[in-house]
């Protein structure tokens, strides 16, 4: 069997690398990619406890599924949002997009 | 008779006048005659229930059922918190005390209403003129029936309002709605007293039932000390009612009102709520005697001072106003002394004579529009109605005998040669002297004499027959209502032993064992008061302007009022304004501009300060969203 903590340092990584990617991206593309990449590690993070620690009930696997649907639903709005972006401002770095300050 | 009516019953006759002043208040333009005439009625109607509560009241006693201290006679509970601990009855009341003190509102109150048709006509708010002496009425009524202290307080207030509404009748006259204002303010500092001495007595007693007070106090269940404390602050509240020394100062100026109501409220039933106050409690006060010499002595203060300031007034009412304050002093020195049949047989018959007074002014002043007497004099060749009954009214205030006065002043001097020091007695009979001095001097001026003023004189007329009337009745009241007392003539009305001992509670000493030698005296010093008004004012007034320059600085201080107003003044101005002020600063500076204004600076800054965290730069939301996960993270971690 494999150990869980590998399942939970991978999810932690990909976790950490996403969390990076949208810190340090200026492009909104890759800021987006670096969000399913987080996502991919919470919906790791989910099975793994899922199928170690609750073998009885689906709730992990479930919320898994869960993660996923949004993440498409969320992709979808938010590139929506980035060509509209693109179409004003003709670039889609997010510094340019910086007018709603003090 | 088809229905019964009595004692139990008494507490419609608080209800009709209410009623009345709902339905006048709101729906006075749209009666015929703005409904003065419903008004009349209903009092007629009242003063008719009263006499069956009379026939009822006296029947008991006849039947030897009579308790001599009154019963309670309806009653329910209208408060009930924690099981009794506090509870505040509705209940009714009836002994001697209320049976002097129902007919006295309820036939004065007719007669001013009745009068009132004619000396208010084409006033403007004419209705809510009579709306509100319906309303006071009701409060009145509910005072002197009331069985509990709460309920009695209650009315207190009520017939305070209506006092203050009424003496700001004219409010369009600054003079008026200040004096309004004073009589508000200053009764209030009596009435402060009266509720701290309702919570103390609650409080050694857990009840406001009078008589349940009055048999705990009686049985010394009471440290003597506090129920000494007590008492004097029940009286405070007696003596700003009342209009006695040093509260007084209200009175004179509340004669703003429209004249009737000077009649009604402030002669002959509001002002005598004190009085009312003390008798009802006077077993009580046999009991704590220094409580009772304050009484004493405060009524003596407030009869001499308050005769003395009539002796120079000129306008005529407030001369009475000041008898008014004088003769309640008289009441107070009875009740001081223990004699209350003597104080509330004073209270009936001054009552009428002084509601005649004021009725008969108020023809003066509706026939010539003048007040002050320099501008009267001579008037009884034009009004010789108006001065024949003025003129009794005065006999009876100076204390002539068989007028009503003589009777009850008498016992209350018989009194306090009896039960008071001889000091009092001399100073008391010397006040009944300037009495009849200054009554002298006021028909004299008024209706006797060359006129001052022609074209008032030329203007004056007898009055109309719907105010000519009332001052009749009152006028045969004023003469014979001291013989009520009579055991003869109680007899005569179907009653054994008598009216003095059925209402008043104990025999008058006139009606049972004659001195002739003590009421010759007192006879002679008002007939020698009347000889020294005479000599004075009469003619020209010659040797009162001497006197009056021959002693300038008396003369000023009693014009003055011994300059107790500005006195008052004085403290507002100083204490009151200067304490005011510095609240005021206190409020503005502290309160106002460094918690407030300084709060919402503070919010201000830190908001501008604080603005610039938002850059627009969406890694810098991320960075925080980040911060914020692993904060929520750390203290999950902490938690778990």
């Amino acid at each position: 069997m494999i150990p869980i903590e590998n399942f939970l340092v991978l999810s932690g990584l990909l976790f950490a690398i996403g969390l990076f990617g949208v810190l340090s991206r200026r492009s909104a593309i890759l800021i987006l990619m670096s969000v399913e990449l987080m996502l991919a590690g919470v919906a790791i993070n989910f099975i793994t406890f899922a199928s170690y620690r609750d073998t009885e009930a689906f709730s992990g696997l479930v919320f898994a599924l869960f993660v996923i649907t949004v993440a498409a639903a969320e992709v979808g709005l938010a590139l929506g949002i980035v060509l509209r972006l693109f179409r004003e401002r003709r670039t889609a770095n997010v510094d340019e997009a910086s007018s709603l300050k003090w | 008779m088809g229905i019964e009516f009595g004692m139990e019953q008494v507490w419609v006759l608080p209800a009709i006048p209410a009623a009345l002043f709902i339905v006048l208040a709101l729906l006075n333009p749209l009666l015929p005659r703005r409904g003065d005439f419903l008004a009349a009625l209903g009092m007629a109607t009242v003063v008719g229930l009263v006499f069956l509560v009379l026939v009822d009241y006296t029947s008991v006693f006849n039947g030897g059922h009579f308790e001599p201290d009154g019963t309670n006679v309806f009653s329910f509970d209208w408060v009930n918190i924690g099981q009794g601990f506090f509870i505040i009855e509705f209940s009714t009341f009836v002994d001697g005390i209320t049976m002097v003190m129902l007919p006295v509102v309820t036939i004065v109150a007719t007669m001013v209403i009745v009068y009132s048709v004619g000396y208010m006509h084409g006033e403007q708010r004419y209705g809510w003129y009579f709306a509100v002496l319906c309303l006071f009425v009701s409060a009145m009524l509910t005072l002197v029936v009331s069985g509990n202290l709460i309920q009695l307080y209650l009315a207190w207030e009520g017939v305070g309002l209506a006092s203050y509404l009424l003496i700001g009748f004219y409010w369009e006259r600054q003079s008026a709605a200040e004096a309004a204002k004073k009589a508000f303010i200053t009764t209030r500092i009596g009435d402060v007293g009266l509720l701290i001495g309702i919570i103390l007595l609650w409080r050694a007693t857990g009840t406001f039932d009078i008589q349940e007070i009055i048999a705990i106090a009686k049985a010394g269940q009471i440290d003597e000390t506090y129920l000494t404390v007590s008492m004097i602050f029940l009286f405070m509240g007696a003596a700003g009612k009342s209009a006695q020394f040093p509260l007084h100062v209200w009175l004179p100026d509340a004669m703003e009102g429209p004249t009737p109501v000077s009649a009604l409220i402030h002669a002959a039933t509001m002002v005598v709520a004190g009085v009312y106050l003390v008798a009802r409690f006077s077993p009580v006060y046999a009991e704590v005697l220094i409580a009772r010499d304050v009484i004493l002595y405060v009524g003596l203060i407030t009869a001499v001072m308050a005769a003395s300031m009539g002796l120079v007034t000129s306008d005529i009412k407030r001369v009475l106003a000041y008898s008014t304050v004088s003769q309640l002093g008289f009441m107070f020195v009875a009740l001081g002394s223990g004699a209350v049949g003597a104080a509330m047989f004073h209270l009936l018959t001054h009552a009428f004579f002084k509601a005649l007074l004021f009725l008969g002014s108020g023809s003066v002043i509706h026939a010539t529009h003048r007040q002050e007497v320099e501008s009267l004099g001579g008037l009884r060749r034009k009004m010789p109605f108006t001065a024949a009954v003025f003129s009794v009214g005065s006999l009876a205030l100076a204390g002539i005998p068989i007028f009503a006065g003589f009777w009850s002043k008498d016992e209350i001097l018989h009194a306090t040669l009896k039960d008071a020091p001889v000091a009092v007695y001399v100073t008391l009979a010397g006040t009944a002297m300037l009495t009849a001095v200054y009554t002298t001097r006021l028909v004299l001026l008024t209706f006797f004499g060359a006129p001052r003023d022609q074209h008032a004189f030329d203007h004056a007329h007898e009055s109309p027959i719907i105010m000519n009337a009332p001052l009749a009745l009152l006028a045969v009241l004023a003469t014979v209502s001291g013989f009520l007392a009579f055991d003869q003539v109680g007899q005569a009305l179907g009653l054994p032993g008598g009216i003095g001992a059925n209402v008043f509670l104990e025999h008058a000493h006139h009606f049972t064992e004659p001195d002739y030698a003590f009421a010759g005296t007192a006879t002679l010093m008002s007939l020698v008061g009347i000889g020294i008004g005479w000599a004075y004012w009469h003619g020209d007034s010659r040797r009162a302007v001497a006197a009056r320059q021959w002693a300038p600085d008396l003369h000023a201080l009693l014009v003055n009022r011994y300059y107790m107003d500005g006195l008052y003044q004085g403290i507002i101005n100083r204490v009151i304004l200067g304490a005011g002020s510095l609240i005021a600063w206190f409020d503005k500076k502290v309160v106002n501009e460094t918690g407030v204004d300084g709060g919402a600076q503070a919010v201000s800054y830190l908001g501008y300060r604080l603005k610039f965290l938002q850059t627009g730069r969406i890694p810098n939301y991320a960075f925080g969203m980040a911060l914020g996960v692993l904060a929520l993270a750390l203290v999950a971690i902490g938690n778990s």
